[in-house]
């Protein structure tokens, strides 16, 4: 059986009029699938079974303008939101609630110091030792949130890195913060580069490696739905 | 007949079929083609080319909504429903139509019963 979504994707993508989602593919392969199977089943052989199928797009260009005109600005805004923003929101939403609730019952970060002492030259009390911060009960509601937003993004049908990026929003977010406290920090503190590396280090492995990982773990599972359940 | 014209009956005729039968049950597009072709012997008949864009643009005037689901078999499939608004359509269209054809009967002959 011929590849129906890649050649979709493949045929409306080539044309220079198709703006319109991943959904929008997948709908378009989804009844294309259907018919295949339906002239197969009647007894046509593969050839003429696709020939059918074909037949129920004629001009691929004229295809394209159609939907794409059909589905305007706002229609896209809406699948936008609703494949991507909303998910984000609720996993971003649900995983510092999630820490909030841990800080507000009191429970302390599992500290782990890693000592520099031997990398630096000359030896500086002040940064010679770093910790590594692991709020394990957060750290396990992760992974929750990680699928959490990503069943929400695959839902709505949005693409593999659209889940992607929203289960590990949180991490992302904190990365992005970490890129604009880094720079006040050190201007505030006086530039050096043995301060960038602990600092950037530090703040990259606790807030968002480590945390990433977590996310990652809930997300992978649904970064690829089964072709099976789709067709 | 100019085509502006044809393409017009056409589109409404589309709009009528498609929402008369999203009040019977929610439907997937391939169901929708499928059903309004066997239930019309053939006499409509919606091509993929036909029929997406017309469910898009009345999904964009909010008179149906797709939504992803799972249907008996377990596959995945984006069901039509008919919203409030799309069912508020629904009378006038059928009266317009009624309209039509009457006058259509009374000119020609040409009854829809």
């Amino acid at each position: 059986m011929p590849d129906w979504r890649e050649r979709v994707r493949e045929r409306l993508q080539a044309t220079d009029a198709f703006s319109c989602r991943e959904e929008v593919v997948e709908e378009i392969a989804i009844h294309l699938i259907e018919v295949y199977d339906a002239a197969r089943a009647s007894g046509l052989p593969e050839a003429q079974a696709v020939e059918v199928t074909l037949q129920e797009v004629g001009d691929w260009h004229d295809l394209a303008r159609k939907i794409s005109h059909a589905k305007s600005r706002e229609q896209s805004v809406n699948y936008r939101t609703r494949s991507f923003w909303l998910p984000t929101l609720i996993t971003l939403s649900g995983a510092s609630f999630s820490l909030l609730v841990i800080q507000s019952m009191g429970i302390e970060p599992h500290l782990v110091w890693i000592d520099l002492r031997h990398l630096v030259s000359p030896p500086s009390v002040l940064y010679g030792r770093i910790n590594m911060t692991f709020y394990w009960p957060w750290l396990a509601s992760l992974p929750f949130f990680g699928a959490l937003g990503a069943y929400l993004s695959g839902r709505s049908h949005a693409s593999t890195r659209s889940r992607l990026v929203t289960g590990l929003s949180p991490a992302l977010i904190m990365l992005v913060v970490m890129c604009v406290i880094l720079p006040i920090a050190l201007a505030i503190d006086g530039f050096s580069l043995f301060r960038l590396a602990v600092f950037g280090v530090w703040g990259l492995m606790n807030w968002v490696a480590i945390p990433a990982i977590a996310l990652l773990l809930g997300t992978l599972p649904w970064l690829h739905r089964s072709d099976a359940a789709r067709a | 007949m100019t085509r502006r014209i044809r393409s017009q009956i056409t589109r409404g005729s589309g709009e009528l079929a498609i929402l008369s039968l999203l009040a019977e049950q929610p439907l997937y597009g391939f169901e929708i083609a499928r059903q309004i072709g066997e239930r019309t012997n053939g006499a409509l008949r919606f091509t993929l080319a036909s029929l997406y864009p017309l469910l898009y643009e009345m999904e964009k005037r909010g008179w149906v909504e797709g939504r992803w689901q799972a249907n008996e078999a377990g596959r995945d499939r984006r069901y039509y429903h008919l919203t409030s608004s799309g069912r508020k359509q629904l009378a006038p269209l059928r009266q317009e139509w009624r309209a039509f054809f009457q006058a259509l009967d009374s000119l020609a002959g040409v009854s829809h019963a």
